[in-house]
């Protein structure tokens, strides 16, 4: 008895195993199928050739099974060969733009809902983009309030597929002394991402054009200069800025005392998503006039008087708003 | 003595809100003294604490007032109407969807301008409002005076000073529902524009648009807005045609019963 | 394409023209309208009065020097009235309803004839843990909700929360969750429902599954007994109440460590990264109206709470009796049960009797030092104490319960295991139910229960394992 009872416990287990490296095997396909839509999607937009060379790269895989993938997607009627040229076929670019939708719908989320840094967002979104559902995706978008740009400022495509052209210009298209708001930074390659962060650099920043050499460009905001090399500069997107031109270190809510009183100037692009939402309704938006009036018996959070109403604030939230 | 005991014509009905004549929505911001109004109506006894968002689930009740019998509903008490929090989704839902004959705005009378915010989003969704200055007493205490006149031309709905725990000005509160309801007193909301003409633009081809397939629409900006904000649950009404059964119906459920009572006399 | 679609169409396509700040300039046009209005119909009368009341309050009460002691003595205060004023009608309830009415339905059911077993099922089982439920949790919920309630409407409450948040903060979670622990030594069922006024999700998740590390109600007499019973005896007779008082504070207080680690231990694991907003509104001072928060707060909170603690009482005592009193061979299933939990127990500084009181008894802490006790007069045969299988029994004097368990095989390594697994073992049903009904979730309910349930054995196996090396 207690022999069949553990021959029967191994083969169970053995099962088990076996379905899931088949269902591991199977997702592994899927996820490589998937990106290489995307490579040739990305290929289609910006009008340079896909060839079974740039798909082995993409994938980093050697040409056979590259091949081997788009023969397959050819089977599914989603890439078409053209010579040796690989193009989308509409069913394709759907499919390619549902990948895209839910990478940037999974990047805004963790941008505006999670505290994983900016490095991460990508990498965590190229896992994501193929293990989400349609619905899980929907009611995403939907408690992210159905944002239209990730956070690198991409758009996201709609439910429906479309998708509009890049926003902004390069750098190249504006002049010394010039204050342009920054609207892309692109997050591949990673190094240079990098290097733009540092520089914190991010999208809904003004930032103006101190000096233009060979070697790059020299930005300043918020009271710091940086200097960019061209290359790195190449991955910033911009436009014309509307706001007034301002410089020198930003004073925020967290720098005021008991009973001083400043008007807000703004909210730090870097506030997003709920938390920007949250404190816009509390009435913390540009003309606000708002009293510091308590600070609690630990020193942090202070009470600010905010429109008539006293609401505490942590000091981290405080420091996110701009006032004078 | 609370004078509303002395008010023959308010009946209260308590949890009762079968076959009501009117419909109520009770909106405002959370610790205003939401619950104290609806209690005051209805003579239920909600918990009122001293705590922002203490109505969690929607709460109905219901009153007679000069024969006719109102059911009120508590809406979740919300900053604004605006963020996709699951409290002002229900408060929004219901103000749209639901179709009350009047929503009731309870406001802070001691904060006036932060309640402002709601009561001007409101004021976008539907032009059926009564504006409920609750808390007049702590206003007193404070020193603030509130020029309830020149807020109700400001606003163009009608403006009812409230000391809801007391009961002061709920005669005239009851009053007014029953003015707006029954379309005596005729509301020209006013509806806030933004500076930024981009938006504008973008608003009014929308609007444009939306007039064309539902002509009779009476807030198309607000649902412009919302469809620009890709509101989703907005997006759904307009794709489905619910919108339009709203745009189309034929005034109030009072309005619609005084027909119907005047056929039956014919 | 018909004109609905269009206008979704255009809707959409403008949508990306106008960016992120769209929402931020739609909520900016509000405000500033809102401004314009208050500005022309407020007025506020010119001069301030020389001394202002609130604000004077506000600094007393948030003060670096007497923010704290303010706090705290008005924590005491409220105890120490919850404590002493719910003696008399506790002890007169359990008179009326266990002493005297329990016997005269037992006699009535007789004198209709009813079968032994059916009268004791009915009587001894369900009616005895419903009128024991009843009349330890009445009556210090009943003077514990209103007084809090009274706290709660002044406007005092939120001021504790503004104090406090900086030790949330370190812990991953929210200043308010300072009154749901409060709540929690009053009953965790009743301080899950108050965690709706935490609003941000992740920290409200955190204050429920941490609050039952703060000892309810149903919990003090276990402790306070099991105190006097092991640690207080060791101390010499003068000393032996104040080193008994020492022993219980030393466990609130490990439970309120434990609800900052676990707290801490959450937020960087489960609910880890998930960023969240702090903001507390505090509100203006109101006076309390008193007999509308009483009213209020036994009808919403004391009355919601007994309801459900009762609803889950009734099975639980049938249960208890059913155990007890069913025969597998030549013993009860409970004797059967205990024999094959008590390996377990003894692993962990425990007995079969406890873990199997625990299993049964889970609607309520309130009935398992009285399940305890039948239990171990089962067990051991005693005879003379209780009366009988499956009726829960308790004892006058605590001399005559130390002697009943030493009985029972019980050290003083017993004891403190018990203090330790009831401050950390899982929820009482009702709470659970409560946490079901508030997440609506019911993986998180699980954790709920399985998380603390785990915690307790880990450290009364440490626990026991130390002990063994030491003595």
């Amino acid at each position: 008895m207690t022999t069949f009872l553990i021959l029967l416990a191994i083969l169970l287990t053995g099962l088990a195993a076996a379905s899931l490296i088949v269902r591991k095997r199977r997702i592994r396909a899927r996820v490589a199928a998937e990106d290489a839509l995307k490579h040739i999607f990305h290929c289609d937009s910006s009008g340079t050739p896909c060839t079974l060379n740039s798909l082995a790269g993409a994938l980093s895989c050697p040409i056979d099974v590259a091949a081997e993938i788009a023969k397959t997607l050819g089977e599914q009627n989603l890439v078409a060969v053209r010579g040796s040229e690989l193009a989308l076929t509409s069913e394709g670019r759907e499919y390619a733009l549902k990948v895209i939708r839910v990478h940037r719908l999974w990047e805004r989320h963790l941008a505006d809902e999670t505290m994983v840094g900016e490095l991460e967002w990508h990498k965590e979104a190229e896992e994501k983009e193929h293990t989400l559902s349609h619905e899980e995706a929907e009611s995403l978008s939907k408690r992210l309030g159905h944002p239209v740009y990730d956070p690198h400022g991409d758009p996201i495509p709609s439910p429906s597929g479309r998708l509009p052209g890049e926003p902004g210009k390069n750098l190249e298209a504006f002049r010394e002394g010039e204050t342009v708001r920054v609207v892309h930074v692109e997050d591949e390659p990673g190094n240079v991402y990098k290097d733009l962060v540092d520089a914190g650099l991010y999208p809904g920043l003004d930032v103006t054009i101190r000096e233009r050499t060979d070697r790059g460009v020299v930005l300043e905001h918020e009271g710091r200069a940086t200097f960019l090399p061209g290359v790195t500069a190449g991955n910033l997107r911009v436009e014309r800025s509307t706001a007034p031109v301002k410089t020198g270190p930003r004073k925020t809510l967290a720098s005021l005392k008991p009973g001083e009183m400043a008007v807000v100037t703004g909210i730090s692009p870097a506030c997003r998503g709920l938390q920007r939402r949250r404190l816009m309704d509390l009435g913390v938006v540009p003309g606000t006039r708002i009293a510091a009036e308590l600070r609690s018996a630990t020193g942090d959070p202070t009470a600010y008087r905010i429109r008539g109403a006293t609401i505490a604030l942590r000091r981290e939230h405080a420091e996110l708003v701009y006032v004078d | 003595m609370n004078p509303l005991n002395r008010d023959e014509r308010l009946v209260r009905h308590g949890l009762d809100a079968s076959s009501a004549d009117v419909v109520i929505a009770l909106a405002g911001n959370p610790n205003v003294g939401k619950s104290t109004v609806f209690n005051t109506l209805t003579g239920l006894k909600q918990h009122t604490g001293n705590w922002p968002g203490k109505t969690v689930v929607r709460a109905e009740g219901s009153y007679s007032f000069n024969r006719r019998k109102y059911k009120v509903v508590d809406l979740p008490g919300t900053y604004s109407l605006l963020s996709a929090s699951a409290d002002e989704e229900i408060a929004r839902d219901f103000i749209l969807f639901g179709r009350p004959d009047v929503t009731v705005v309870v406001v802070d009378a001691t904060r006036l301008e932060r309640n402002m915010n709601l009561v001007l989003q409101v004021l976008e969704i539907t032009e059926k409002v009564v504006v409920a200055l609750n808390l007049m007493d702590e206003a007193r205490r404070h020193g603030i005076t509130v020029d309830d006149r020149s807020l109700m031309r400001e606003l163009g709905v009608p403006v009812v000073p409230l000391v809801a725990r007391t009961g002061e000005g709920v005669p005239a509160l009851l009053q007014r529902i029953e003015e707006v309801a029954t379309g005596s007193y005729e509301c020209r909301p006013r509806r806030v524009w933004t500076e930024s003409p981009k938006l504008r633009k973008a608003v009014d081809r929308v609007v444009e648009r939306l007039k064309r397939a539902f002509p009779t629409l009476p807030n198309a900006r607000w649902v412009a807005l919302r469809l620009l904000e890709g509101d989703q649950r907005i997006a759904e009404a307009v794709r489905t045609g619910e919108l339009g059964r709203i745009a189309s119906l034929e005034g109030t459920a009072v309005m619609r019963k005084a027909k119907e009572d005047a056929r039956v006399v014919a | 394409m018909s004109s609905r679609e269009e206008i979704l169409k255009t809707a959409e396509n403008l949508r990306w023209e106008l960016g992120e700040r769209f929402h931020d300039l739609t909520v900016e046009a509000l405000y500033a309208e809102a401004s314009r209005i208050a500005r022309k119909t407020v007025s506020a009368a010119g001069t301030r009065p020389g001394f202002d009341f609130e604000r004077a309050l506000d600094r007393l009460v948030t003060g670096k020097w007497t923010g704290f002691p303010i706090m705290f003595a008005l924590l005491g205060i409220v105890f120490w009235i919850t404590i002493e004023g719910a003696n008399v009608p506790s002890s007169f309830l359990a008179s009326v309803l266990i002493d005297s009415l329990h016997p005269l339905l037992k006699e009535t059911g007789s004198s209709f004839g009813f079968p032994w077993w059916l009268n004791g099922f009915l009587f001894d089982g369900m009616y005895l843990a419903v009128a024991w439920v009843v009349s330890v949790m009445l009556p210090p919920m009943a003077i514990f909700f209103p007084l809090f309630t009274i706290a709660e409407d002044f406007g005092y409450l939120p001021r504790v929360a503004f104090n406090l948040d900086a030790l949330f903060r370190r812990a991953g979670a929210h200043g308010k969750q300072a009154l749901t622990m409060a709540m929690g030594y009053g009953c965790n069922a009743a301080a899950i429902i108050s965690t709706r006024i935490i609003d941000s999700p992740r920290e409200r998740l955190i204050a429920i599954l941490t609050n039952n590390f703060s000892l309810c109600n149903g919990r003090w007499p276990t402790q306070i007994l099991m105190a006097t019973i092991f640690i207080g005896a060791l101390a010499p007779p003068l000393l032996s109440s104040a080193v008994s008082a020492l022993a219980v504070v030393t466990v609130v207080v490990i439970g309120v460590a434990m609800t900052f680690i676990v707290s801490w231990g959450l937020s960087k694991t489960i609910l880890k990264g998930q960023a969240s907003f702090f903001s507390l509104e505090l509100p203006p001072y109101r006076p309390p109206r008193i007999w509308q928060t009483v009213y209020t707060s036994v009808i919403d909170r004391t009355l919601i709470v007994l309801w459900r603690a009762v609803v889950w009482a009734l099975p639980s005592g049938a249960v208890i009796w059913l155990v007890s009193n069913i025969h597998v061979g030549n013993a009860s299933i409970a004797e059967h049960a205990i024999a094959s939990l008590d390996p377990i127990g003894l692993l962990v500084g425990l007995n079969g009797v406890i873990l199997l009181a625990y299993i049964i008894a889970i609607p309520a802490n309130e009935i398992v030092i009285p399940t305890i006790l039948m239990l171990t007069a089962l067990v051991t045969g005693m005879t003379g104490v209780g009366s009988g299988a499956g009726v829960m029994f308790e004892l006058e004097s605590e001399a005559a319960t130390a002697e009943v368990l030493r009985a029972g095989g019980w050290t003083l390594l017993t004891g403190i295991n018990l203090m330790l697994f009831s401050l950390l073992h899982n929820p009482c049903s009702t709470t659970l139910y409560t946490i079901y009904k508030e997440t609506g979730s019911a993986k998180w309910t699980t954790l709920s229960a399985l998380l603390p349930l785990s915690i307790a054995f880990v450290v009364c196996f440490l626990v026991t394992q130390l002990w063994g090396l030491l003595f």
